[in-house]
């Protein structure tokens, strides 16, 4: 890898691991291999949002033109997000893509994806279905984000009608994650869910 | 692309740092309003993919980037930095202003140019000096102009093939002058008058002899060495083609016109060589007494179309 972003990311590492923020428990950052173009990234659920309480993994991909060009960063923890792709964990974030500025770290990026997840963006959605809910039925929105986040994130919020419903897709032999996102897609309604799983 | 902050000793304020590559500044820019700076390198690299300052993304242009404050430049200049060549024995401590010109004589540079000392006297850089093996560097160079002598034959074998068509060429335009000058008479004075007129042209563009002992003239002079040596000075100064053959018949008295061809009648007319206008034959110690050089002569001391004489000294 070019030396220019070996000797950043090693030095953002750096910064991260002495910040406050990691000895609050805020994010967490480790590497994945030894020569600094892949790293794991761990944010955790602000409060007073419904995911609180999880935490949720980053992949973080440095490419060979960094600082130049941001890094590659994904969900790997699934989340239920108008900025994030409920299927590949793909962020929509004005910094990763044409507002990036090569002054930017690892740090400030970590800090801005956990600020997205207390300040949705739903006009600029990367996840079509999921904005539509959070726009047009708020409170199921909260509720759903809230259960995605108990199921994979580690969240508290245990929302027992909805496992409710997805058990009983389960018990049609339905894989559990399918289940998941039709009963999200559809506003939890069973039938609806149903009926598109089966056409 | 800045310096390895490792390399300072003691903190570096933050404000030295590069915010794109996290080194100390290098030959630093900074953006116009914002003031914030960056490597030369890092900031025309950034602005060439997109033009905002990397820090607050303010519009800037490369045009606009204005060199650091002299008080910034100074702070730079005052850090106190490792050689390059530290982690190959090098321990200076410079001052960052000075590190470039120690570098150029560093001894410890890796890459310092050496000349073999066991014999092939080949320049290499210093760190290959271990590795480096005399008969396999000299067999390799032996390879690469073997490589080149092969490509200069064939080229040569190819002008050759040219040449020889050219040759074949000019030949049949000859012959086909030459059937022409004789079969039209009009073409006949014209091809006469043409090869006089180059023959001037020749003679003009030689520089005037002066011969300060006619007593060193050759009269029989040996022709496989002097005269094959005259001829290829002639040829090279541009002497007509058509008249070279007559002028190296002409070097020898046998030649020569009843006023010069024999010693008595060579005695007996030495006063009117001062009349001669002798041309350089250059780098030879020999005149060119040429026929249209010489009109006012007397006809038994003169034969077309000139004298070429050859001397053993005295030709200024
Ligand atoms: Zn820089
Ligand atoms: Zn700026
Ligand atoms: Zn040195
Ligand atoms: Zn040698």
């Amino acid at each position: 890898m070019a030396n220019i972003a070996a000797k950043r990311i090693k030095r953002e590492f750096k910064e991260v691991m002495k910040s406050e923020e990691v000895a609050g428990g805020d994010i967490k950052l480790e590497l994945v291999n030894d020569c600094w173009t892949e790293l794991q990234g761990e944010i955790a659920g602000p409060p007073d949002t419904p995911y609180e309480g999880g935490t949720f993994l980053l992949e973080i991909k440095v490419p060979e033109t960094y600082p130049f060009n941001p890094p590659k960063i994904r969900f790997m923890t699934k989340i239920w997000h108008p900025n994030v792709s409920s299927a590949t964990g793909a962020i929509c974030l004005d910094i990763l893509k044409d507002q990036w500025a090569a002054a930017l770290t690892l740090r400030t990026v970590l800090l801005s994806i956990q600020a997205l997840l207390s300040a949705a963006e739903p006009n600029d959605p990367q996840d079509a279905v999921v904005a539509k809910q959070y726009r047009e039925n708020p409170q199921l929105f909260n509720m759903t984000a809230r259960h995605w986040t108990n199921i994979y994130a580690g969240g508290p919020t245990s929302v027992w009608e909805f496992n409710q419903k997805v058990q009983r897709l389960l018990d049609m032999g339905i894989d559990e994650h399918q289940a998941r996102v039709a009963l999200s897609t559809y506003d939890w309604e069973l039938e609806r869910a149903t009926e598109q799983l089966f056409c | 692309m800045g310096f390895e902050i490792k390399r300072f000793q003691g903190d570096v304020d933050e404000e030295l740092i590069c915010p794109i590559c996290s080194g100390v500044l290098e030959d630093p820019l900074q953006a116009p309003t914002c003031e914030h700076a960056f490597c030369r390198a890092c900031i025309t690299e950034w602005i060439s993919r997109q033009p905002t300052c990397p820090v607050d993304r303010q519009a800037v242009t490369a045009c606009q980037l204005r060199p650091v404050p002299r008080i910034l430049r100074n702070l730079l200049s005052r850090l106190c930095t490792s050689c390059d060549n530290a982690p190959h024995g090098c321990n200076a401590v410079l001052k960052l202003d000075s590190l470039a010109s120690h570098l150029v004589e560093c001894e410890f540079n890796p890459k310092r140019p050496m000349s073999c000392e066991a014999g092939c006297g080949l320049v290499i850089p210093k760190d290959e000096l271990a590795e480096h093996n005399c008969v396999r560097e000299l067999r390799a160079l032996i390879a690469t102009q073997q490589g080149k002598l092969t490509d200069f034959q064939q080229e040569l074998a190819e002008q050759r093939l040219t040449i020889n068509e050219h040759k074949r060429e000019l030949a049949l335009l000859k012959e086909f002058m030459r059937a022409m000058r004789v079969s039209n008479p009009t073409m006949r004075a014209l091809a006469d008058q043409m090869e006089r007129e180059e023959v001037v042209r020749w003679a003009n563009s030689l520089a005037r002899a002066r011969v300060t002992r006619w007593g060193g003239m050759i009269s029989t002079p040996d022709d496989a060495l002097q005269v094959m040596m005259i001829k290829r000075s002639l040829s090279e100064s541009g002497c007509p083609p058509h008249i070279i053959d007559d002028l190296m018949e002409n070097c020898h008295e046998r030649r020569w016109p009843p006023g010069l061809c024999s010693l008595e009648t060579r005695q007996n007319n030495r006063r009117l060589y001062e009349k001669y206008v002798c041309k350089r034959v250059p780098g030879k110690q020999a005149v060119l007494v040429l026929q249209c050089d010489n009109t006012h002569v007397d006809e038994h001391m003169m034969v077309e179309p000139g004298l070429v004489m050859i001397f053993a000294h005295g030709i200024e």
